[in-house]
């Protein structure tokens, strides 16, 4: 806890000492917001986008906090993110997830789950900007394309034995290309990321998973359209592809489908006051998450955001 | 199938409706497949001419952007811009003034400079009231010229 903090005031002093912070110059609502994992992109997903309010010549930072809440879960996210000239983004992230739920599993076997568990984890991530101008090739169709990578690691608490049992690592990383077109004339947004992933439930069940489970890597897809009704405000919806990787283990080991993890889905509505600041609500529909656990129920709830950007 | 029979409908009348307007138009007319409806929803000629004035004395005021319009004959460019912006928007103008890249090219501008002179431009056009879809329309038309007009990366 202490070295994450520690990094992210470093970060955020060298980016507040950089000369040109108090002039960075990116359109309003135009980098986009924070993901729950750092990246600059929809809440979701990341887009091509490179965080911050820095364009070209420019260095900024922004920093997050966000909150999820569900029938049985909740999940508190925040971090820093550094842009540098448009070109490089650098987030930190960090997620502390409420897994109160799992207290049940003890009732499976002696896992020795305390009550009121939390997982953590840490998010590391980088995203070059390839090709192209999300904002200002409006007379062409071509799309701005960055690829990022995103280094995961979970601290389970007492549910390490959880996930001994279930064969998973407990870091991974994430690769992925994203493309993200703004259809200028229309004020609309519309992004298609490719994820290189093994994370279950984007990680915070590890990665990875014990035979018969998946443990390879998948491609998954993940899109977002947003519709600019005003310079202030953002609607749109988000649909990301996961892979499944443990409800086969679950299977073999007669739970049923008490691992299955389904996709996640949102529609959001994102307002920005001016430049500096930025609010996300949302609607989640995260299906099921460990559904032995929960009886079987899907997860939906809201999702909360806010951002400042410099 | 339905909803085709209504979108060739809307088709035909889109079609019928630009067949026609030529019969009606003016010296100049808009370049075929233009029209001039978002000409129109800046205010026509009147409406950009208070549109231009505007923004050249917010740009002149600007910090970041007054500088570079030192020195530079700010009546003859208000001119120059109104009549581009005619001509993009489907006006009924002719635009004569200079090449893009020849009067940007050695004035050092980056990406910083060109957001914020469309920045500029928004809070003008907001001023004149003028439709958000509008405004999106003109800076689609607007923003390829980057490609001209930004030379430090």
């Amino acid at each position: 806890m202490k070295r994450i903090v520690c990094s992210l005031g470093l970060m955020v002093g060298l980016a507040l000492a950089s000369p040109a912070w108090a002039d960075t110059s990116k359109l309003l609502l135009t980098g986009g917001v924070s993901s729950i994992d750092g990246a600059a992109g929809g809440g979701l997903t990341p887009w091509s986008v490179i965080g911050s309010n820095a364009t070209e010549r420019e260095t900024g930072a922004s920093v997050h906090v966000s909150r999820a809440g569900t029938q049985d879960y909740s999940l508190i996210a925040y971090g820093v993110t550094a842009g540098f000239s448009e070109r490089v983004e650098v987030s930190l992230a960090r997620q502390d997830f409420d897994a109160s739920p799992a207290v049940a599993l003890n009732g499976i076997a002696a896992f020795g789950v305390r009550p009121n568990e939390h997982l953590r984890m840490d998010i590391v991530g980088l995203k070059l900007k390839l090709y192209g101008d999300v904002v200002l090739n409006s007379d062409t169709l071509a799309p701005q394309i960055s690829v990022g990578l995103q280094h995961k690691t979970v601290a389970a608490g007492s549910l390490g034995s959880v996930l001994n049992f279930l064969g998973v690592k407990t870091s991974g990383t994430d690769l992925y290309v994203s493309a993200t077109k703004l259809f200028l004339a229309k004020g609309l947004l519309v992004n298609g990321t490719l994820r290189y992933t093994n994370a279950n439930q984007n990680g915070l069940l590890g990665f990875g998973a014990g035979s018969p489970g998946k443990d390879a890597m998948s491609l998954v897809p993940e899109f977002s359209v947003a519709l600019l009704l005003s310079p202030h405000i953002a609607v749109g919806a988000e649909y990301r592809f996961k892979p499944n990787n443990l409800e086969a283990l679950g299977r073999a080991a007669g739970l049923g489908d008490a691992l299955a993890e389904d996709d996640w889905k949102d529609i959001f509505i994102a307002w920005a006051p001016n430049k500096n600041a930025s609010v996300t609500l949302a609607y989640l529909d995260l299906g099921r998450i460990v559904p032995g656990v929960t009886a079987g129920r899907g997860q939906t709830g809201f999702y909360l955001s806010a951002q400042l950007a410099f | 199938m339905k909803k085709s029979h209504h979108v060739v409908a809307g088709l035909a009348i889109v079609l019928s409706s630009l067949l026609v307007m030529p019969v009606f138009a003016q010296a100049n007319p808009a370049p075929p497949g233009q029209t001039d409806e978002l000409f129109r929803s800046f205010g026509g000629q009147a409406g950009l001419v208070r549109l231009i004035d505007d923004f050249m004395v917010r740009i002149v005021a600007d910090e970041r952007l007054g500088p570079f319009w030192k020195d530079t004959n700010l009546k003859q460019i208000k001119t120059q811009l109104v009549d581009q912006i005619c001509v993009i928007t489907g006006g009924p103008c002719v635009y004569k003034g200079d090449d893009m890249k020849q009067v940007h090219g050695g004035m050092k501008i980056g990406k910083p400079e060109f957001n914020a002179l469309i920045e500029v431009l928004q809070v003008a056009m907001d001023k004149q009231g003028i439709a958000f879809s509008a405004q999106n329309q003109l800076l689609a038309k607007l923003a390829p010229m980057h490609r001209d007009i930004i030379t430090v990366h």
